[in-house]
């Protein structure tokens, strides 16, 4: 290697910061608008931890009233907040925010990409994360928390027997915090897919995107029945409709579906990316690749599969046929098998490798041993018999948290020590870390080694205090000091890492020799990763070429004129990694902030019953992000330059397959897990609803469904054959706002004649779980049509300023998928309220 | 991009698994259904129509997906091919003979346990 001369460096120094003009952070009030994946990566892991803090004080107040039988440390209804806050917190504002955090951060670092696809999303689903947390944990402090446990059983949740705001903040804030978690969901999928590395193909992408992909997928489909049943659970409890209430027609148990199809899923959720951190480091630490990578890959699928099929194991007690119980039993043990598939591979790479026990080796020893016997008593768990010994047991809470806090929390503090010259360019103390790994190991295994013990002893979760003599005693101190040991070695590390800051040696390049391409950026970063794109042709970058850092950092690589003012990433084809397109990536903007501020406005008018806030800060919010759309494409605040360099391909904007669509497409999958949510709720109430009253007559008027559905599938062909010519590089303007404009007035009919169908119809949704359901599919789908037709207008509007045109095809393709969504959701809601109830003995 | 049908296409990675998903509802949601509409007589143990049907059901969900992962696999060994596009394939195969051993083990209890108790 050759040492640049001087004119060299210069002119590497020019390029640089022409670079930081136009991908550079703003400082003071600005900073606010930044929505840099690193920057906003930061900030959630940031968050995360603040989360945590507050998370780990609630366990401390726990263990402290059940140190000695009979304490009164705590009321038993402030008891019931703190557990119940203490897991809502760790399992909704710490485990899944933190490890999308550290994605956020990552991933497009490790795929070669400067920013994730939609960085405004990003930075959107960061303040809804810490405005939704932070409405939530001022319940306590109000002394209004939930109380019901981070489950939210109905009917200790409803109304009646929870009165007060307690259920309605975790209801509406948890809702509010799910938009964070489904819109990086949808954000880290679209990024794998479509901005990685040139020639980066499947076979060849870093194995912790695999996990991340995975763990994006499930969120997208997981999360949405729990947003679905917290929407009617509060519908039930605020306006009356009765979703959940027996005598009305309702199911306590379907609530326990809607929490669980997304509860159990939320467990590998969390454990698969942190299974992710260490499938990474291990080969680091071996300095060999990991052993069976793609058995690793198929393990990671089936894992994210499998984990869907066995939510009724939470269920076990509530009087389901023994046949019923032992299908989820099965599927209950089956995902111990890819589990086990990557304790081998980890096992296999320890073996054939050189080992080096570096801090972060410590906790990931920590967490195999942890993991390991988590997952045991998960496989006894699965067995029916034995889980009604022990269910609603100190058992149970122990089986949890060895899988959790060893499946999560270890793993992540392995990655954090890792990524630590990452962050902040220095490293931390060796000497403390390892007295923070062993006061946390000894301090967790007492607390719930024991914890087994006292559950198999019979003690029951969720109590605020027991009797002396109950052989619960000992083992109950024991816990508490064992959870104080923890805590004090959470707190080293904690010094550690704020001490490293200031005392830390500074990192040299790559310092543990790793692999992967975040390396090879600066330490700390900078805002755009990478000056120069590098081709991938390897699994392991680093490994083969060396210098690649250097090479980056001369410019020697792709996409290093910058002088248009765009932040640009590659656009790639997802199995070959062939570069399709160059993506133009929007720049800083208050847009997500203002957006999540009139969020966090309707979620404090419905909390406070003021519901004309309420509405009014909802109209205001689509108004923002509507406003927000307007900057998209080929406006000129999206793309100030269109044209590229000779031999480059096209701006994603001047295509038909840019990463919206993808983006939209993800969306849809999320919208339609909560659709087909409703939809089970609508047939599971009518098969096993105790008490379901079906009307005499039909309570909605069938024509005017019929001819509202009509109308939404004319808009629908009539907009197809258009769209096919824009993709031919057809069609004038006139041609283009006739259709839109005639799209959005028909569209306009079809909402109209829904919305005259909810409110001439008979319905009687206070009074029937039947009616209650049918009013929510119904505004469900007047939502979609008046969104819909929003949008085609807007497109009109578009075309007419020149955005949308033949050049520029890109948006109404886009808003095409929403269309077609909303027609098949019309037309399965059509038949499943006015077709489907005559053949099950209803009208 | 290869075309949707092609064993090629990343869309079929999932597959295999896609339809154990929805197998298993069907499964589920059948059984509930069933017992819903015509629970079998207790006395007659795990040898009713209902427990017929879903293993019959489950059997036909596990050959085709094995059936699947036939052609996955056979697509996988075409060296023309490149390494990525042999990659997906073999990825595909895999997975749906992961799903076609799941439906057999979850399906298993219907030989042995009576639908509705």
């Amino acid at each position: 290697m050759t040492t640049p001369s001087n004119e060299q460096v210069a002119a590497q120094e020019q390029l640089h910061d022409q670079f930081n003009d136009v991908w550079g952070n703003p400082r003071g009030w600005k900073s606010l608008t930044i929505v840099n994946h690193t920057t906003v990566g930061i900030r959630f892991m940031l968050t995360g931890l603040g989360f945590f803090l507050f998370g780990g004080l609630l366990a401390m107040l726990v263990r402290t009233q059940l140190a000695i039988p009979g304490y009164d440390f705590l009321e038993p209804d402030v008891y019931n907040q703190v557990f119940t806050m203490h897991g809502t917190v760790m399992m909704f504002l710490f485990a899944v925010p933190m490890m999308e955090g550290l994605a956020v951060y990552l991933i497009p670092k490790m795929l070669g990409a400067r920013d994730l696809v939609f960085p405004r999303l990003s930075a959107l689903g960061y303040w809804c994360y810490l405005f939704g947390g932070l409405i939530l944990c001022a319940s306590l402090l109000l002394g209004i928390a939930p109380k019901a446990g981070w489950f939210m059983y109905t009917p200790l949740s409803s109304a009646v027997h929870t009165p007060g705001p307690n259920s309605d903040f975790w209801l509406i804030g948890i809702t509010f915090v799910e938009i964070s978690a489904v819109s990086a969901g949808v954000e880290l999928v679209v990024s794998i897919l479509r901005t990685r590395a040139e020639g980066m193909s499947l076979n060849k992408m870093p194995i912790y995107a695999w996990y991340i992909l995975v763990m994006a997928m499930m969120i997208v489909v997981g999360f949405p029945p729990l947003i679905l049943g917290s929407i009617l659970l509060e519908l039930e409890r605020a306006v009356g409709l009765p979703f959940f209430e027996v005598a009305r027609g309702g199911d306590p148990i379907l609530w326990q579906h809607l929490f669980w199809l997304f509860g159990h899923p939320e467990v590998y959720i969390i454990f698969l990316p942190a299974a992710g951190i260490v499938s990474t480091l291990l080969p680091v630490f071996c300095q060999r690749p990991l052993v069976g990578y793609r058995w690793v890959v198929l393990a990671i699928l089936t894992t994210g599969f499998i984990s869907f099929g066995l939510w009724v194991h939470h269920m076990f007690t509530v009087g389901i046929p023994q046949l019923a119980q032992a299908f989820f039993s099965a599927a209950s043990m089956l995902v111990a098998i890819p589990t086990g598939i990557q304790v081998f591979a980890w096992i296999a790479t320890l073996w054939v490798g050189r080992p080096l026990y570096h801090v972060p080796m410590l906790w990931l020893v920590g967490f195999l041993v942890i993991f390991v016997c988590g997952g045991l008593t998960g496989v006894m768990l699965a067995l029916v018999p034995f889980d009604w010994q022990v269910h609603d047991t100190h058992f149970v809470v122990a089986h949890m948290h060895y899988v959790l806090v060893g499946g999560m929390f270890f793993p992540l503090l392995a990655g954090i020590y890792y990524w630590l010259p990452h962050f902040s360019g220095r490293m931390p103390s060796v000497r403390l870390g390892k007295w923070g790994f062993w006061l946390v190991f000894i301090g967790f295994n007492l607390t719930f080694l024991i914890m087994h013990w006292t559950g198999l002893m019979g003690m029951p979760r969720r109590i605020y205090t027991y009797q002396s003599g109950l052989g619960w005693d000992l083992p109950n101190l024991i816990s508490s000091i064992g959870s104080f040991i923890m805590a004090i070695g959470i707190a080293t590390v904690l010094l550690d890492i704020v001490l490293h800051f200031r005392f830390g040696q500074k990192a040299t390049k790559n310092p543990w020799n790793a692999d992967t391409l975040e390396w090879s950026t600066h330490l700390p970063p900078s805002p755009y990763n990478f000056v120069s794109l590098p081709p991938v042709r390897t699994r392991h970058p680093l490994w083969e070429v060396p210098d690649l850092e250097e090479r980056i950092d001369r410019g020697e690589f792709a996409l290093t004129v910058i002088d248009h003012g765009r932040r640009e990433t590659w656009g790639i084809e997802p199995l070959t990694g062939k570069v399709r397109e160059i993506i133009h990536l929007p720049g800083n903007s208050w847009w997500p902030f203002i957006a999540s501020l009139f969020i966090a406005f309707t979620c404090l008018g419905l909390l406070s019953k003021f519901y004309w806030v309420a509405l009014v800060a909802s109209i205001v919010a689509v108004l923002v992000l509507l406003r927000w759309s307007w900057e998209n494409g080929a406006h000129p605040l999206a793309a100030p330059d269109a044209r590229v360099q000779p031999g480059e391909p096209p701006l994603h904007s001047r295509t038909c397959d840019g990463p919206g669509l993808w983006g939209m497409g993800v969306t849809l999958l999320a919208n339609g897990a909560l659709y087909l949510a409703l939809l089970f709720g609508w047939f599971y109430l009518w098969t096993v609803s105790p008490n379901w009253l079906v009307p005499d007559d039909p309570v909605i008027d069938q024509r005017l469904l019929l001819a509202s559905a009509v109308l939404l599938s004319v808009v629908v062909l009539w907009q197809r054959p258009v769209l096919r010519r824009l993709r031919q590089g057809q069609g004038e303007p006139a041609a283009l706002i006739t259709c839109f404009v005639g799209t959005a007035l028909l569209g306009a009919l079809h909402a109209g004649l829904l919305l005259w169908a909810i409110l001439a119809g008979d319905l009687a949704p206070r009074a029937t779980a039947h009616d209650a359901v049918i009013v929510v599919m119904l505004v469900y789908s007047l939502a979609h049509g008046a969104l819909a037709t929003i949008l085609s207008a807007l497109q009109a509007l578009r075309v007419h300023y020149g955005y949308v045109c033949k050049r520029t095809p890109y948006e109404p393709l886009v808003v095409e998928q929403f269309w077609q969504y909303s027609l098949a959701v019309m037309w399965i809601t059509y038949c499943s309220v006015v077709l489907f109830p005559p053949t099950f003995g209803g009208v | 991009m290869q075309p949707l049908r092609s064993p090629y296409n990343p869309i079929h990675i999932p597959l295999g698994l896609v339809l154990w998903s929805i197998w298993f509802v069907a499964l589920y949601g059948g059984l509930s259904v069933g017992c819903a509409l015509a629970p079998p007589d207790p006395a007659q143990g795990q040898w009713t129509w209902l427990n017929g049907l879903l293993a019959l059901f489950s059997l036909l969900t596990m050959v085709a997906m094995l059936g699947l992962a036939w052609l996955f696999q056979r697509a996988a060994r075409d060296q023309r091919e490149g390494q990525p596009a042999r990659f997906v394939a073999r990825l595909s195969a895999g997975v749906n003979l992961i799903g076609a051993i799941a439906t057999v083990f979850v399906a298993l209890p219907t030989l042995s346990l009576p639908p509705c108790l």
